[in-house]
């Protein structure tokens, strides 16, 4: 045997003979003993039990697409700080993503997917109320937890609501007992809604208008269809006496009523008053130098620099999980706006679910009404996951309060908070109880 | 009173120019290569793209008037010759095929420049007193501009050899392949032609209404009723039934809801098809 020169044998250097078995078993055990040894240190006791599966339904393509960009992109941070954190109950937490299309047929074959092919746990998302309404029979007919994403009509927990749902943010009906009142006092008492013509659109007028006229104003309400792209045909139709415009309308609708009232001069005669979810998701440098002036009711501050004192810490590291900058835009594209009134939804939901698995003792679909019974019950103080503020829950119509706020165009086209409502006055009486039936 | 019929007439005309073009564009293209281009509604999206584009890069709207089409232009003889080609004078499968250009536009479009509407500042932001209201001037111009690009359609299709070679291919395709007419070329140029104006279209309305990916929906199904009750292939039908049809709407909408309005177009589009099937000025 030819010897090779300055090296060494692996016997020579072992000092002793190693046979394929001493090798495999001496590899075994240490595998083993590694295996054990890093135990404690895993958040995670992967294959001791399966992981929590949370089904998430946005709309991705087709319209409304800043606020699934965006509810999608928050509720992935939400679920990887919460892994990282020790999952739920020990267990790691999944996410399985569809996209609605805005189409509420397609969204409920996408339901039925989650439920009886991924085998999800728990559902949640979506800021399209008729999609929501689509869902309703399956979370309904699987017992099926869903936690709404950011749909704003009011009977979603009003007169269409059902057992297995629940929603921890604003509606129609909190926004009209939030902003009415602000607005009749400081705008004017002649109110004229031209609105999206349909459910979300005519809860808003609804809501609003009767609390004016409840308190002897004068309303006029013009519907337009979703799509309209010019609205002068509708502004023309705006009673002259009018003091106050309310407009609702999402994407570029909202932005050409809003330009199309200055176009026609109204802006001179009238108020502008609006909710956020108009143009959340959109910069003001893109609705334009015709919104100064405009009054947008909010459900968290645009920039950092408007939120309150005291939840200042919580929103920075919220801002920074999940990469928007304290002028809400995306971190890695400027571009981007955030919706940043509807999206921390996404953020505490994946938290409060944890919380109630952990109240509740929930194991498996078996113990989804008591988890609704938890979720339903859940006071979560302001915090890491709650940067909005405090959240309670009511266990009659399964609805979330928190503050909201009034916001100003600013000439340089900047948002000011010029008013906080807090939670307890927003607090209507529940117009359903769906305590006895889960 | 008085302001509101002004507003309604003249916002009737300059939507109907705007329409008119579209119209053009659609019944140009179905007229000579029989595609009934589902897509051209995402042409006039992309023109509004493109001009987007132009606008945060120069600042300049009147460049993007000019660089806009054109480039959509492009993305129309890409089309053309890479797709459709194969299949002119098949309507049925230039349904779907078009379809699916529309499709992938507008996901390309939501891809790159984002769902999120986007607002063009007007070139001209002046207004004039319209009794107790206001009206844009620059709507006004729009429509001037579309009145100009109609005549130049017009003198281009009655005054140039090309314009000739078109009008001879819809009249008799063999015997204009018979004198030696490039009637592949005829085609090529007729659909780009037809982009160019879905897209200066796009380009025109941007500044009144916002740029946004599916921008191009509602207008094709308008544009569509337009070149029904105008005619199918007639292109100066379907300049007058646009005008027509925006009129009644704009009209309308002062003594109905501006949505009901939207049903006497269609009621009138109904009653031209049962008096007339060929449409308004025939095919």
């Amino acid at each position: 045997m030819k010897e090779r020169k300055g090296k060494k044998s692996v016997h020579e250097v072992m000092g002793m003979e190693v046979s394929r078995r001493d090798f495999l078993r001496t590899t075994a055990v240490g595998a083993a003993g590694l295996a054990v040894g890093s135990l404690p240190f895993a958040p995670f006791t992967y294959g001791a039990s399966t992981p929590i599966r949370i089904g998430m339904i946005q709309e991705n393509t087709v319209g409304a697409t800043a606020y699934g960009y965006w509810l999608t992109k928050v509720a992935r941070a939400a679920v990887a700080k919460l892994n990282a954190e020790g999952g739920i109950s020990g267990r790691k937490v999944e996410l399985v993503e569809y996209d609605t299309k805005v189409n509420p047929a397609w969204a409920s074959s996408m339901f039925k997917k989650l439920i009886l092919e991924d085998k999800v746990d728990f559902t949640m998302g979506s800021v399209h109320s008729g999609v929501q309404m689509a869902v309703f029979p399956l979370a309904e007919q699987y017992k099926m937890p869903y936690i709404g994403g950011g749909a704003m009509a009011a009977g979603l927990t009003g007169k269409d609501a059902i057992a297995y749902y629940t929603r921890i943010h604003t509606h129609a009906r909190m926004q009209a007992a939030a902003g009415w009142k602000w607005g009749f006092d400081n705008l004017g008492k002649n109110w004229t809604f031209l609105v999206a013509d349909y459910a979300w659109g005519h809860s808003l007028a609804e809501e609003f208008g009767s609390r004016i006229k409840a308190a002897g104003g004068k309303t006029q309400t013009i519907l337009a269809p979703q799509n309209t792209s010019d609205f002068v045909p509708f502004l023309q139709k705006v009673d002259p006496d009018t003091k106050v415009l309310f407009t609702a309308f999402l994407g570029a609708p909202a932005l050409g009523v809003m330009r199309q009232t200055v176009e026609l001069g109204l802006h001179k005669r009238l108020q502008r008053y609006t909710v956020i979810c108009c143009t959340d998701g959109v910069g003001q440098e893109t609705v334009g130098k015709e919104s100064a002036g405009a009054h947008y009711l909010s459900y968290y501050p645009r920039y950092a620099s408007q939120v309150p004192k005291e939840l200042q810490a919580y929103d920075k590291t919220y801002r920074k999980a999940i990469g928007m900058t304290d002028d809400a835009k995306d971190a890695s594209n400027p571009k981007n706006t955030a919706t940043v009134s509807h999206m921390w939804t996404m953020w505490t939901t994946p938290y409060m679910i944890k919380l109630a698995v952990e109240k509740s003792g929930w194991k498996d679909s078996k113990k989804n009404a008591d988890f609704m019974k938890a979720f339903n019950t859940l006071m979560v103080k302001a915090g890491p996951w709650a940067p909005q503020g405090d959240l309670v829950m009511r266990e009659n119509d399964h609805q979330g309060f928190h503050d909201h706020y009034l916001e100003e165009v600013q000439p340089n086209l900047s948002l000011k908070v010029i008013a906080r409502i807090s939670k307890e006055k927003l607090m209507y009486d529940a117009p359903v109880d769906l305590r006895s039936k889960l | 009173m008085a302001s509101n019929l002004a507003v309604a007439v003249l916002n009737g005309i300059v939507w109907g120019m705007i329409m008119a073009l579209i119209a053009l564009g659609l019944n140009l293209i179905f007229g000579l290569l029989h595609i009934i281009n589902m897509a051209h509604g995402a042409l006039y999206m992309l023109g509004a793209v493109f001009s987007w584009y132009v606008i945060e890069l120069t600042g300049n709207y009147w460049l993007a008037l000019i660089v806009a089409p054109l480039g959509v232009g492009l993305v129309g003889l890409a089309l053309e010759r890479g797709i459709l080609r194969t299949i002119e004078d098949q309507p049925v499968v230039t349904i779907i095929c078009t379809f699916g250009i529309m499709l992938v536009l507008q996901q390309l479009v939501l891809t790159y420049f984002g769902g999120t509407a986007c607002r063009i500042a007007l070139p001209i932001p002046w207004r004039i007193p319209l009794f107790d209201l206001q009206y844009p001037v620059m709507r006004i111009v729009i429509a001037a501009i579309s009145a100009a690009v109609m005549g130049t359609l017009w003198l281009f299709l009655n005054r140039t050899r090309y314009g000739l070679w078109m009008r001879a291919v819809v009249q008799d395709r063999e015997m204009a392949v018979a004198l030696g007419i490039p009637v592949h070329k005829v085609y090529m140029w007729t659909f780009v032609l037809g982009s160019v104006l879905a897209a200066f279209s796009g380009v025109l309305a941007a500044p009144i209404v916002c740029v946004d990916f599916m921008m191009g929906r509602e207008i094709l199904i308008m544009a569509f009723i337009i070149v029904i009750v105008g005619g199918m292939g007639n292109l100066w039908g379907s300049v007058v039934t646009a005008v027509m049809i925006s009129l009644i709407h704009g009209v309308g909408s002062i003594f109905v809801v501006p949505s009901t309005a939207t049903v006497f177009s269609l009621g009138f589009m109904i009653l031209v098809l049962l008096v007339r099937p060929q449409g308004l000025f025939g095919e």
